[in-house]
Order: structure tokens, then C-alpha cells, then sequence
């Protein structure tokens, strides 16, 4: 668990943060163990679900073992991984950058904010992937109509969030700032983007999840590469074990990209933990 | 020339008028004590000294110029203390002083001095929210003093501090106000720290805000020498006694019309 509460600085309070770790680990890796108990005596014990329909672990297991070594879908698991993770990187890399951008813009200015509002409201309904063939259109089959439609995904929750979190920030800091001779650009910068910060992080963790979300779908409708690739192959051959190992990929990488971002969170945020 | 001066002061929001025709004239290195019922327009009145706010009639002044945004030169102590949360007490007591630019070598020896001035030593790495709400007030305070402004505008600076805290800070602004006068503004809703800080109390009135009453307490202070004694022992002055029915009346007298 990555939500760390704060304050609460007392003794009693850093008795149990001392410990806690260790506690939440292990209990964390129970509840998976038990998992995995139960999935195996299910499918191998029980035999309650044929494995056509649902791989056993052994099973999920050797389709691992093939995607590592030998390869599938075009490629080898790290093939397929990097292939993958660069169109999330990159798309979310463009998205988040100019979503901030812009969430900033519309957050110190009234009138910017009037001027894209329209726009905005008018694109925001359309779901990501409904871009998929005006983007085949312009950019063709390859990675660039990936990366757009990503950006287009994770964009929204960037600027939304970024915008939300620069007009929440205290007025009266903004005020204090002023008043002790602060010019615009550095209440910008030493109040309204630090203040607004939490919530910037807040929007970076939804469009992380767009990203990934749109990606594996972009790659389903068509692609050489990746993991949607090893899904739509997996699903064509009827290969329960290689469709699960593909899901359980996208899993990782999510939840190891998202782990990222909390850490350089919680880099900046290290003063709410002094 | 007065140091601020407020030229027949209206303010409206809308249709709602908050102030109406307000004229004070604030003299130099004053301290000035505001007291009025609730929604009278005390922090209307103070925001627009700092520029935070401006008025739709009049004018205000300061040292001769028109007010029209604001400026290091006339620095506010806020109720809720407004310190950044993501800053240190050393960076945020010297938070006016990297804006205006001033040589590290410098700021770092102004913001030593009122870090043990305001008997913050040992919390100056901390970040304020590990530190009491009287501690926090003080780097609030130390912050608006270290930029050397012409004028202090408080607004309730107490006002979120417990009794005890509370009796501390008076002393120590009437230490501060004493070693280092400085024309101040400062709002209140306490009648009896009103009359132990301030030269002149102000009284306002409602519906529109305006200016009620103004009373002299500069020459009984100066006279009797309270600025050299604790506040309790102030209190039990009958001059002071006496002035404080005096204004407390007048501030009554304001409720009741509602
Ligand atoms: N930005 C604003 N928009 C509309 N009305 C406002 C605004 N600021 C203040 N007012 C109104 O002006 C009046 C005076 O407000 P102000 O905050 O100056 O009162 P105050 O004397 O400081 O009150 P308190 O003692 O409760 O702090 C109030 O009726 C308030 O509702
Ligand atoms: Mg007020």
C-alpha cells in the first residue's frame, strides 16, 4: 500500500510505522499465496474448470516459459514488453507534459480557460478509442496513431486534475505571497504549483491507467507488436495459458510504471513526511 | 504627510455596499487597533492598504501614493498564518527577502536574527507544520518584519491561538512595537488587546461599515508607561479599566443596532 497518512507524529504513531511494513508485506503475500492456492486446486485439483477455459498456473506457467525463450505473437517477451511500454512511455510522456501545460494555463487564466473551454467539452465525450480510425487515417497502422490516441486518452485527466489543483490552492497563500513582494511568475512557481502538486500527481495516476487501457485496445484493432498483439494470436489459437500470461504482463507493467510515479511523489511531497 | 490615509473610502460588491465614506488618516510608526462587529469591513479596509483589494469610491494612500497592487512595502500577518506548507521556517522567514532579491550572505544573517528573536532557535529546519500554532504565528510575524516594511497590517493575528499563546504574543508585539516602531494596522476582536497595543482605537459600525469612534490611548501609555509592563499587570490599571468599558460600550452599542 502506497498511501502513507499524514502527520500523526506522535510516539504511538511512529511505533506503528515502524512495524507496519513488514506486517502489511507479509500479510499482502498471503492473501496472494492463498490465490494461487486456490486457482491450482480449482483447475488442477478440483479439475472444477476445464483448462480451455482457464489455465491452470502449470499451464500459465509453460506459456510463460515459451514467451521468455523461444517467443510468440513475432517475438520475445521483452520484445513484446518494450515494444509496448515505449508507446506508453512516449504517449504519456507527450500527454503529460502538455496536459500540465495546459491544465496550468486554464488555472491562471480565466480567460484561457474561457477560450478552450468549448473545445474541451466538446472532445472530451469522445472515447479514446473512437479516435482509433481517424488516427489510422492520418498516421496509418503504425506506432504514431498508438501514440495519438494514447496522448488523446491521457490528456484529459491531466489537464482536468491539473486545473482543479491550481484553483484549490489556499488563497491566501497566494495573498501572503503577494503581499511579501512575490511576482507573478514566482507565485506560480513557489505557491500555485507546489499547492497544486497532490492533485497533478492525482491526474499523472489516471492517465498512466488510460494509457495502458488504450494501448492494449489500440493493439487488439491492429497491430505487428506487443502485447495486444500476443492477446489477439493467444485468443486465435486458443491459448488460454498465453492469454493470461499477456493480461498478467499488462498487470505488472501498470502497477510497476504506476510505482514509479508514487515514488518521484512522494520525493516531492517528502516534506508532508518530515 | 500620514503614512496611510484612507480619502472618503466606499466599497461596494455588487449592489451589497460594505464600506461607505471611511477617512483616517494613519500617522507615522502608529499603531493602529481596529475593532467592529462582525462584517463590518475590517479585513476590507486592510486589503485594500495591501492591494489586495481596491475601492469604488475614494481612495487610499500610502506615504502619498494611491495604492494599486501589492508590495513588499506593506506587509500582511494573516489570522490563519499563510505560511507555505512545503517550506522550511528559515525559508519561509526569508521568503520576502529572495524576492526582492537580496544577497544570500545577507538574508541568511537578517533571518538568524529573528529566528532568535522570535525564539524559534532549533525549529529552523523544521517545516511548520510541525510546529505549535504561537510558533507558527511568530515565523508569520518574523516573515513580514524581516522585509523591513513601512507598513505591519495584522488581521486577527491572534485570532486562532489559545489564551495563554495568546498573552505571549501581545507582550512580545509590544516589545517588537518598542524596539522597532512601525506603522501598524491590526485587527481585532478583542477589546482589551486593542487597548494594551494600540495608540488609537478605531471603532467601527455597520450597514455600512464605517468609522463610529476613534480613541486616543497614546497619551495614558506613555504617561503611565505601559509598554514596560506584562499585560496582566497592565490590566489591572484603572486606566485602563476605564478604557476598556469605554470601548467595549461603544462596540456593544454597534451589535445592538442589528
Ligand atoms: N469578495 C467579496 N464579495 C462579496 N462580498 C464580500 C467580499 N468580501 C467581503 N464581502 C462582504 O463585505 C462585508 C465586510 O467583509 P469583511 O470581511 O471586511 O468583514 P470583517 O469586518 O473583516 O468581518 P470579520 O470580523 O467577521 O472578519 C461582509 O458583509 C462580506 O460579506
Ligand atoms: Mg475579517
Amino acid at each position: 500500500m502506497t498511501d502513507n497518512v499524514a502527520g500523526g507524529g506522535d510516539a504511538a504513531g511512529m511505533n506503528i510505522r515502524r512495524y507496519l511494513p513488514q506486517r502489511r508485506t507479509l500479510i499482502s503475500l498471503a492473501g496472494l499465496v492463498i490465490v494461487l492456492c486456490l486457482w491450482a486446486v480449482v483447475t488442477m485439483g478440483l479439475k472444477l474448470v476445464s483448462p480451455v477455459r482457464f489455465p491452470s498456473p502449470l499451464d500459465t506457467w509453460s506459456a510463460a516459459r515459451q514467451l521468455i525463450f523461444t517467443g510468440y505473437g513475432g517475438g520475445l517477451l521483452w520484445e513484446q514488453v518494450w515494444h509496448s511500454s515505449r508507446l506508453v512511455l512516449l504517449g504519456f510522456a507527450v500527454a503529460a507534459s502538455s496536459g500540465v501545460a495546459l491544465g496550468i494555463i486554464m488555472g491562471i487564466s480565466r480567460r484561457a480557460q474561457l477560450f478552450i473551454n468549448p473545445t474541451f467539452l466538446l472532445l472530451r465525450p469522445i472515447p479514446p478509442l473512437a479516435w482509433i480510425p481517424l488516427a489510422i487515417l492520418w498516421f496509418g497502422l503504425g506506432d504514431t496513431s498508438k501514440i495519438f490516441v494514447i496522448w488523446y486518452a491521457a490528456f484529459v485527466p491531466c489537464v482536468l486534475n491539473t486545473l482543479a489543483g491550481i484553483r484549490t490552492v489556499d488563497k491566501t497563500l497566494i495573498a501572503a505571497a503577494r503581499v511579501h513582494g512575490a511576482s507573478p511568475g514566482r507565485v506560480l512557481r513557489e505557491v500555485q504549483l507546489p499547492g497544486a502538486l497532490p492533485m497533478v500527481f492525482t491526474g499523472l495516476r489516471l492517465s498512466l491507467q488510460a494509457c495502458w487501457t488504450t494501448l492494449v485496445a489500440a493493439e487488439l484493432v491492429g497491430a505487428f507488436f506487443g502485447i495486444g498483439r500476443v492477446l489477439v494470436i493467444a485468443g486465435q489459437d486458443i491459448y488460454p495459458g498465453m492469454i493470461l500470461v499477456a493480461m498478467l504482463c499488462v498487470a505488472a507493467l501498470g502497477a510497476g510504471m504506476t510505482k514509479v510515479l508514487t515514488v518521484i511523489e512522494q520525493r516531492l511531497l517528502a516534506w508532508r513526511f518530515a | 504627510m500620514s503614512a496611510i490615509e484612507f480619502h472618503n473610502v466606499g466599497r461596494k460588491f455588487g449592489a451589497y455596499e460594505a464600506i461607505a465614506d471611511v477617512s483616517l488618516a494613519v500617522r507615522d510608526k502608529e499603531f493602529i487597533a481596529i475593532v467592529g462587529p462582525s462584517g463590518c469591513g475590517k479585513t476590507t479596509l486592510m486589503r485594500m492598504v495591501a492591494g489586495l483589494e481596491f475601492p469604488t469610491e475614494g481612495r487610499v494612500t500610502v506615504n502619498g501614493r494611491v495604492v494599486r497592487a501589492p508590495g513588499p512595502d506593506r506587509a500582511v500577518v494573516f489570522q490563519q498564518f499563510a505560511l507555505l506548507p512545503w517550506r522550511t521556517v528559515r525559508e519561509n522567514i526569508g521568503f520576502g527577502l529572495t524576492c526582492t532579491g537580496t544577497a544570500a550572505s545577507e538574508k541568511r544573517k537578517l533571518v538568524d536574527h529573528y529566528i532568535k528573536m522570535m525564539h524559534l532557535d532549533g525549529h529552523a529546519d523544521s517545516y511548520p507544520h510541525q510546529l505549535s500554532g504561537g510558533m507558527q504565528q511568530r515565523v508569520a510575524l518574523a516573515r513580514s518584519y524581516v522585509i523591513d516594511p513601512d507598513v505591519l497590517l495584522m488581521d486577527e493575528p491572534f485570532g486562532a491561538l489559545d489564551a495563554q499563546t495568546r498573552t505571549v504574543m501581545q507582550e512580545e508585539l509590544v516589545r517588537l512595537a518598542r524596539d522597532n516602531p512601525r506603522t501598524v494596522l491590526f485587527i481585532t476582536h478583542s477589546v482589551e488587546e486593542a487597548v494594551y497595543l494600540a495608540d488609537r482605537i478605531v471603532v467601527m459600525g455597520k450597514k455600512p461599515g464605517c468609522i463610529r469612534e476613534i480613541i486616543d490611548v497614546s497619551d495614558v501609555r506613555t504617561s503611565e508607561a505601559w509598554q514596560e509592563l506584562g499585560i496582566d499587570e497592565v490590566m489591572d490599571l484603572p486606566s485602563f479599566v476605564h478604557l476598556r468599558t469605554r470601548v467595549w460600550r461603544l462596540l456593544r452599542s454597534q451589535m445592538d443596532d442589528e
